[in-house]
């Protein structure tokens, strides 16, 4: 039975995860009074990726390391309790293990671009590492402040911390986590390390063919993951106790996450590094009050 | 202040709804005036060459293969669609079209070819008002005309009597070359 | 307010024997010989006069007296008056004082007879290859009338385009010649310091293909409209009119007053959609793709109108030499009425959604910051000058067509930043529509064609200039013989602005840089125009993208 867990899972977010990109670019367009394209044409694209030339940077790491990002956030996935069930890896990880696996995707990314020597692609690189440093320390404290509430590192008991009474603090994470949801999935205003027009997609500008898709894989996954963590973390509330009721329900909630990803991400300009640097710092330092409210139980 | 310009923002859409068309399955209907592309009506056409005359772009080339027959073809890949060339055609002989839709790999699809059978004009040769000093008389269009077909190329030089001479040397017309080729 | 009088007066006075000759066909044009020697210091007197440089003008004048004339001109803005310093110097040994150091804006002007003409200036700080590309070989002047306007030189071999030095600690950022920014080719070399930008260094005029010389070889006064409305896609009618205005001045041509009143209303309706179109790259620019979609979308409207009228969205085709083409309709008039209306209400609700934005100001305030000094010293144009305090405006200034029966406001701002130009183009945009509705109410009837008596004089001289949607549009034009310009020289309103791109980028973020070359609505093709047009009897060489792949990687390791 928890084989099949970890199964509905990867198969939940594999197959999901494009489509909630096509939802989001859907509503985008709506908001700019488009058509825009069908909801499912980011399986198109990735089919039409996958058909493509590979042209290749020439060393190992530039090959590599799209197979790494898309690895490192299918184990993520692979952990996380979907449909309020802890599964059969989950009581082998912990929250730090997370942490561990998404900076691994970051740093496969980083390493791609670094490898490519391309002038872009190492300004991208350089702001995806800016940005990666900013805002892991929120998912860090969102973790930890389940961890301090419940006392113990699993993933499931962290993760589901709330389930047992809010308390300020949580709302304070709640807030936190809202406003750096766009950063987490790299959306406006913070697509700053992809900024299409300033440098040109940043760390994936040398990439192409099923090199990319693979890469455009693991940022659809990866924007799912946070929303449906979001989901996980501060609604643990809508649990009914049937397993696949609870998987349904959760993706609609994540869903409707997307739906507030969309609408912020077309309403606003992209920031500026240093503006955005600020902004993280904010964000890091309430998240850090909100721990420390935590400790205190409150 | 930046809450209310987001609301403002998202409401914008509402009003307009969506705009863009379904393009390839739900064209964009054109106006009455449009200018797409020239058709020539070859019943109407007298063969004067004005078009040739006025085109900025040069696409309407005017070859006189002999005294009677006279060959005008229309290229239409480096047509700008001004629509001069109706304007200016004193037997209405040229509609410009509501065909935009004219993106194509074979130049031949756009291309336009028409052979006319020219009387002769015992006076003057060919039968256009060349009295008047108007504009087309100063470019230094004469009866005769021998733009090459084959590379497109429009041959400044016109005769008043049919010149077989002309003739062979514009089917030895070369485009320029580098320096040195 | 000075006369021409005075203006003739001064100059008279003050450099007697320099000046040679004085002619003024107009009240409002003066055009005068001088000594080549003295041509900087006439120049400052103009300026110190409240000239603002225009635009040199070098032209071949070798079949005639063995000479190359080169053309100064200048605004006076107050005073309704354009001053032309013209100078010759002999072909065999073609130097001249250069006035860039004064006039920083001169410099591309005389880089461009640099490789033109082959003209030398002494004392010209940057005296690199401007126009021609770098393969071009040295020795053939290709604005030189012996030169043919089909010449294909074989390339000269291992040349290549020096750039400025890179400050220290700096690594240089390519942004061009294909970049999203740019939307046409264009290089600018950034030298980055982090992500502050320290310097930079253009390259441009990638896209340049020889109208000048075309025209001036082998089209007609009638069929140039046409070319030179394609010098632009979104300033069509303006390169058109002003063209066209310039021939008639030359001809002394007076077309009819409907036709004025038309061409006023085709320059306000392409300024509305220009200044839209800019509205929305902007957000583009500054990744706010709402913005871009709905201004877009506003835009639309004045677009289908145009079709209407004119038969097409852009490239009206509708400004010849001697009128208009296509008469407004009492139909299409009602329609026009209906279209501003819903126009300005959309304009209105998309101004106050986003005019409050404070995540719009961040982009944008304080960002591309030049002083008002600055600016008048390198002669900005149009909504770049406005935005920094200059009220220049030359449908004002130098009224033209019907502009001078219309009541209108210049928004003038001081705040010096990005946010100022948008301000200023979105108060322009309601000022355009208020045109537009003066001149529908105000337009008499008439003829919309008025054609030619007689044949036009050559060498004449006449300028003209108009104000675009990014500034203004000078055209000068000396008249030929062979029913064709001797010599025609556009100037666009980014070749002014570009020039003063550097100083705005200079210690902004690297991120900004989109939006602050944005912000001048660079054209870049209209500002390359003029030598040599490859017609292309070349054989098409395929490559694989394999061959390709390698190619560019043994460059790219050669180049390591």
């Amino acid at each position: 039975m928890d084989i099949l867990y970890i199964a509905v899972n990867i198969a939940a977010f594999l197959v999901l995860a494009p489509l909630f990109e096509g939802v989001v670019r859907k509503i985008t367009a709506r908001v700019q009074s488009r058509q825009g394209p069908p909801v499912i044409q980011p399986y198109y694209d990735l089919l039409k990726l996958l058909g493509k030339q590979n042209l290749s940077a020439g060393n190992f790491a530039f090959t590599v390391a799209p197979m790494l990002a898309l690895a490192s956030i299918l184990s993520v996935i692979a952990f996380m309790p979907l449909g309020y069930q802890a599964n059969y890896l989950t009581r082998y990880a912990d929250v730090i293990t997370i942490i561990y696996l998404l900076t691994l995707g970051g740093v496969a990314c980083l390493l791609g671009a670094l490898s490519s020597k391309n002038t872009y692609a190492l300004m991208g690189s350089s702001r995806e590492m800016i940005t990666m440093i900013m805002v892991e320390p929120v998912l860090a404290m969102t973790f930890i402040l389940g961890a301090v509430k419940v006392k113990s590192l699993g993933i499931d008991e962290a993760v589901f911390s709330t389930a047992g009474g809010y308390g300020w603090s949580a709302v304070l994470m709640l807030a936190v986590y809202l406003m750096a949801l766009q950063a987490f999935v790299g959306r406006q205003p913070f697509d700053i390390a992809e900024a299409e027009v300033e440098i040109l997609e940043g760390p994936f500008i040398e990439y192409s063919g099923p090199n990319y898709a693979l890469f455009r894989y693991y940022l659809m996954l990866k924007q799912m993951f946070y929303a449906a963590l979001f989901v996980m973390v501060f609604i643990p509330f809508a649990k009914t106790g049937a397993y696949g009721v609870d998987v349904l329900v959760q993706l609609a909630m994540v869903f409707v996450v997307f739906i507030v990803i969309a609408l912020i991400g077309s309403t606003n300009p992209r920031l500026r590094i240093d503006q955005a640097q600020k902004y993280y710092a904010v964000l890091i330092a309430i998240s850090l009050v909100a721990v420390g409210l935590s400790v205190y139980g409150v | 202040m930046w809450l209310t310009s987001k609301i403002k923002q998202v409401l914008l859409v509402l009003k307009p709804g969506v705009v863009t068309l379904k393009y390839p399955f739900e064209p964009h209907p054109v106006p009455k005036n449009f200018r797409g592309q020239p058709v020539w009506d070859h019943h109407k056409c007298i063969g004067c060459g004005g078009c040739a005359a006025h085109c900025p772009a040069r696409t309407i080339l005017v070859r006189d293969l002999c005294q009677d027959l006279r060959v005008m073809m229309y290229d239409g890949s480096r047509c700008t669609y001004c629509g001069r060339c109706a304007d200016v055609c004193p037997e209405s002989a040229i509609t410009m079209s509501e065909q935009y839709e004219l993106a194509t790999n074979d130049k031949n699809d756009i291309t336009l070819s028409m052979e006319l059978f020219m009387l002769t004009c015992q006076r003057c040769g060919r039968c256009y008002n060349r009295e008047k000093t108007n504009m087309i008389d100063k470019m230094g269009l004469k009866g005769f005309r021998y733009d090459n077909l084959e590379l497109r190329a429009v041959i400044q030089k016109a005769t008043e009597h049919f010149d077989e001479k002309m003739l062979e040397e514009s089917d030895r017309h070369q485009r320029p070359r580098k320096i040195g080729e | 307010m000075l006369t021409i009088e005075e203006v003739k007066n001064k100059l008279s006075n003050r450099f007697k024997s320099a000046i040679i000759h004085f002619d003024h066909p107009l009240r409002s044009r003066l055009f005068v010989d001088i000594d080549k020697a003295r041509v900087r210091e006439i120049s400052n007197e103009i300026v110190r006069m409240g000239g603002r440089y225009l635009v040199s003008i070098g032209y071949d004048n070798i079949a005639r007296d063995k000479t190359l004339g080169l053309i100064h001109t200048f605004s006076l803005d107050r005073d309704d008056l354009f001053v032309c310093l013209r100078s010759a110097v002999p072909a065999e040994d073609p130097v001249l004082d250069s006035i860039t150091p004064d006039i920083p804006n001169a410099g591309w002007s005389e880089r461009e007879y640099m490789d033109l003409l082959g003209m030398k200036f002494t004392g010209h700080p940057k005296p690199k290859r401007l126009i021609l590309s770098d393969d071009w070989p040295e020795g053939i002047y290709p604005l030189r009338k012996e030169v043919p306007w089909n010449l294909m030189p074989p390339p000269a071999e291992n040349v290549a385009y020096q750039l400025d030095e890179c400050p220290e600690g700096c690594t240089v950022v390519p942004v061009g010649p294909f970049h999203p920014t740019l939307h046409e080719p264009a290089h600018f070399a950034v030298f980055v310091d982090g992500e502050t930008i320290k310097g930079c260094d253009y390259r441009g005029f990638m896209v340049h293909r020889g109208i000048e010389k075309l025209c001036q070889t082998q089209v007609t006064y009638n069929e140039i409209p046409f070319i030179a409305e394609r010098i632009c896609g979104i300033c069509g009618s303006v390169h058109a009119t002003s063209y066209s205005q310039s021939v008639e001045l030359a001809s002394g041509l007076k077309i009819s007053r409907r036709a004025e009143f038309i061409r006023t209303i085709m320059l306000e309706i392409e300024r509305v959609h220009s200044h839209l179109l800019w509205l929305g790259v902007a957000g583009h620019l500054i990744g706010f793709d709402t913005v871009f979609m709905q201004a877009w979308r506003v835009r639309e409207s004045i677009m289908w109108f145009s079709e209407k009228l004119t038969g097409n969205r852009k490239t009206y085709g509708m400004i010849v030499v001697g009128g208009v083409r296509r008469d407004i309709t009492p139909e299409l008039k009602d329609e026009l009425a209906g279209v501003l209306k819903t126009i300005e209400k959309e304009l209105m609700t998309i101004k106050n959604a986003i005019i409050g934005d404070t995540a719009i100001h961040r982009r944008t305030k304080g960002v591309g910051c030049i002083t008002n000094e600055e600016a008048r010293l390198w002669s900005l144009v149009g909504p770049v000058a406005r935005a920094r305090g200059i009220d220049i405006d030359v449908r004002r200034d130098h009224p033209y067509a019907a502009y001078d029966e219309v009541q209108f406001d210049v928004p003038v701002l001081d705040s010096c930043d990005v946010w100022a130009t948008v301000v200023v183009r979105i108060l322009e945009t309601f000022e355009s529509i208020k045109i537009i509705r003066q001149a529908l109410d105000k337009m008499p009837d008439g003829p919309i064609m008025t054609e030619f008596a007689e044949d036009i004089q050559p060498l004449r001289h006449a300028i003209s200039a108009v104000e675009a949607p990014r500034g203004e549009v000078v055209h000068y034009l000396i008249t030929g013989e062979e029913n064709r310009p001797e010599r025609w020289r556009v100037r666009a309103p980014t070749y002014p602005n570009l020039q003063g791109v550097p100083l705005m980028l200079l210690n902004d973020q690297f991120a900004d840089l989109p939006i602050i070359i944005g912000s001048i609505d660079p054209c870049f093709s209209c500002t390359d125009r003029v030598v040599k047009v490859d017609v292309g009897s070349g054989k098409a060489i395929r490559l694989t993208g394999r061959e390709l792949e390698q190619i560019s990687r043994a460059k790219l390791n050669a180049g390591r």
